[in-house]
């Protein structure tokens, strides 16, 4: 029989390697965009907005027309060459109007969401970690906020303010930062009590620090899909307000406003209201696929 | 002799437990009256069963919890009452290693990024000296420099605690509460871990508590030991005597029930079995909280809970030896 030393035989000192880590080191950021990128529904949102913010940037700057740019003369055309979404009853140049009504919505969108986001997170973070009487308070301050219809704030800004973009971004804000605050908050009250949060704490670091260094850090994944989604959320009240009039008036004009204007010529011209329209849908579609995409690669267990 | 790093005397802490309304308000008694000191160097290993509250007592030493009553002094100095602030250059000198390496750690956090954390919140260094020492910190505890930039996930589980380990050096601390440091890795894994706790303690005289429920790893690295039973510390003394002769009635069964590592061993029928369950630690037995289950029980254990008192070269808290 073998003794039990003989059933073993000792490596050559070359293979003595056993701290070696043959994959090559993700940081998360990049896991999630490979992952991201695979989801092919996704990733075909990314590129189709991508062009469409890219030509609602430049596009009004090297088109030939003024946004503004009146002539009645060729008022309520099809599309040509020349004009190649046609022209409003106004004859306007439709392309360019609806190039720079695709700029205004975006940036709406965007703009009102990254300010959701700062609130919301500040703002959640904080009730979340604190906890206790703060949390309760001013979790009930949001719970009034947010028992108000948004309709109500947007009108009553726009009787103030007037009806510009910075109205309609503010109104958007009063209480869409809800959502936010919400969801940071309550990711913030589960990460706390694991150990790394505990481990900061042992370490000496401040409250400010643990919240946003570690904890807010690690509640990204819901805070990005929550803000993806937050967006088309913002273009799409924004098309509504201006839609029934309340929006942004003319001359300039947003997609709600486009579409708004092509109204009273729906009969006649219905092409008017179908280039606002598509423009919208395709960003709406193309933001929810986005947030769905990285909802999958933010979470992988999650689904699938 | 020279004053503790650790000294603890009568630590109290009592959760709330969440009842219903209008009654009574109830507490598990985590940490019941506990006292205890800690020299440079020394090792005091802290058994029990699971939920006696081993882990309260060093999370309550190290101030995560707030203690209820009772004093804790650091080299001689109240810290009990002091708030976060005045804790802040404290909380450098006594840290934290943590039961499992997979929470504790930031999984956003490089391993640089991890333990170069503590030196910037301390401001030590500046920041090119601190890379240095966090690869110098890194090569103490056994991982290669050169995987700084990687992240808590491509490590393995005793990697991690090395991780884990290097962060609370990082900090020069004097004391050193490891909570369990051993149950989440493989028996090879926590002889390796042991060791180098062993070795950084020789080298920078660092006092720890380990807190843990294998025996034989706790008896291995520590000098002194103490028997927790439901918040109460009931025995407490050197190493070697508290497992070769011990006197408290739960210490007795509790030691023997160590598993013998030999196939000859006829000692089982030693082994002592205890009756019942554990009591819930909201309601802990009037008198010695040992006292329902233990076969030397007397009225005199049900009516109070007895001192801790010397015998021989430990202390005890049980009436047979009053």
């Amino acid at each position: 029989m073998l003794k039990p030393e003989e059933y073993f035989e000792p490596l050559p000192a070359s293979e003595k390697n056993e701290e070696y880590i043959a994959m090559e080191s993700k940081s998360f950021a990049k896991d999630v965009w490979e992952r991201f990128c695979s989801n092919k529904r996704a990733l075909a949102g990314l590129i189709l907005l991508g062009i469409i913010v890219v030509i609602a940037v430049i596009g009004p700057w090297i088109s030939p027309y003024p946004y503004d740019g009146m002539d009645t003369m060729i008022s309520n055309q099809g599309a040509s060459l020349a004009h190649w979404f046609g022209t409003d009853q106004m004859g306007r140049d439709e392309f360019t109007r609806v190039l720079y009504g695709a700029r205004i919505s975006l940036m709406i969108g965007f703009v009102a969401t990254a300010v959701n986001v700062v609130i919301g997170i500040i703002y959640g973070g904080i009730a979340g970690y604190i906890g206790g009487k703060v949390d309760m308070v001013m979790m009930r301050i949001v719970d009034v906020i947010y028992s108000v219809p948004a309709m109500i704030y947007i009108i009553l800004i726009m009787l103030i303010l007037g009806s510009n973009v910075y109205s309609v971004m503010i109104g958007i804000c009063v209480n869409g930062w809800v959502n936010m605050a919400r969801i940071v908050r309550s990711e913030v009250i589960t990460l706390k009590e694991r150990e790394f949060a505990v481990a900061a704490f042992v370490m000496g670091a401040s409250k400010k620090r643990i919240l946003f260094r570690h904890l807010v850090v690690n509640a990204m994944g819901p805070i990005i899909v929550t803000a993806t989604l937050m967006v088309p959320q913002a273009i799409f009240n924004e098309a509504f307000l201006s839609f029934i009039g309340i929006g942004i008036s003319a001359p300039a004009a947003s997609l709600g406003t486009l579409a708004q204007d092509a109204k009273m010529l729906l009969a006649k011209y219905p092409m008017q209201m179908v280039y606002p329209v598509a423009v919208i849908c395709v960003v709406i579609f193309a933001l929810n696929f986005i947030g769905d995409g990285l909802e999958e690669a933010l979470n992988p267990k999650g689904r699938r | 002799m020279s004053e503790p790093v650790i000294r603890v005397e009568h630590l109290k802490k009592f959760f709330p437990v969440k009842g219903k309304l209008f009654e009574k308000k109830q507490y598990v008694k985590a940490v019941n009256d506990i006292s205890f000191s800690i020299r440079r160097g020394e090792t005091l290993g802290i058994v029990g069963e699971s939920g006696c509250g081993k882990s309260s007592l060093g999370r309550t030493v190290l101030k995560v919890h707030q203690p209820d009553s009772g004093h804790i002094y650091f080299n001689g100095t109240d810290i009990t009452k002091l708030n976060e602030k005045q804790m802040h250059p404290y909380r450098q000198k006594m840290q934290m290693i943590f039961q499992d390496p997979y929470a504790s750690l930031n999984p956003r956090f490089t391993v640089g990024e991890t333990i170069a954390e503590p030196m910037e919140i301390y401001q030590m260094y500046d920041p090119k000296e601190r890379m240095e020492r966090v690869q110098q910190l890194m090569e103490t505890v056994g991982l290669k420099p050169d995987h700084i930039r990687r992240y808590p996930h491509e490590f393995s589980g005793g990697q991690r605690q090395r991780i884990g380990i290097a962060r609370t050096l990082a900090l020069n601390p004097e004391f050193i509460v490891c909570d369990e440091p051993f149950s989440a890795l493989d028996v090879s894994i926590q002889a390796q871990i042991i060791n180098l706790l062993e070795k950084i303690q020789d080298e920078r005289k660092i006092s720890y508590i380990v807190v843990a429920h294998d025996l034989n790893a706790v008896r291995h690295i520590s000098h002194n030991i103490g028997v927790m039973y439901l918040g109460h510390l009931v025995e407490i003394g050197p190493a070697a005597e508290v497992y070769q002769n011990p006197k408290h009635p739960y210490t007795k069964a509790l030691i023997s029930s160590i598993p013998v590592a030999d196939p000859d061993y006829t000692g089982l029928g030693k082994r002592i079995i205890l009756e019942g369950e554990v009591p819930s630690p909201i309601h802990v037995p009037k008198g010695c909280p040992f006292s329902t289950r233990c076969k030397y029980c007397t009225e005199k254990c049900k009516g109070q809970m007895p001192e801790l008192k010397t015998v021989g070269e430990e202390q005890v808290a049980c009436t047979l030896y009053e």
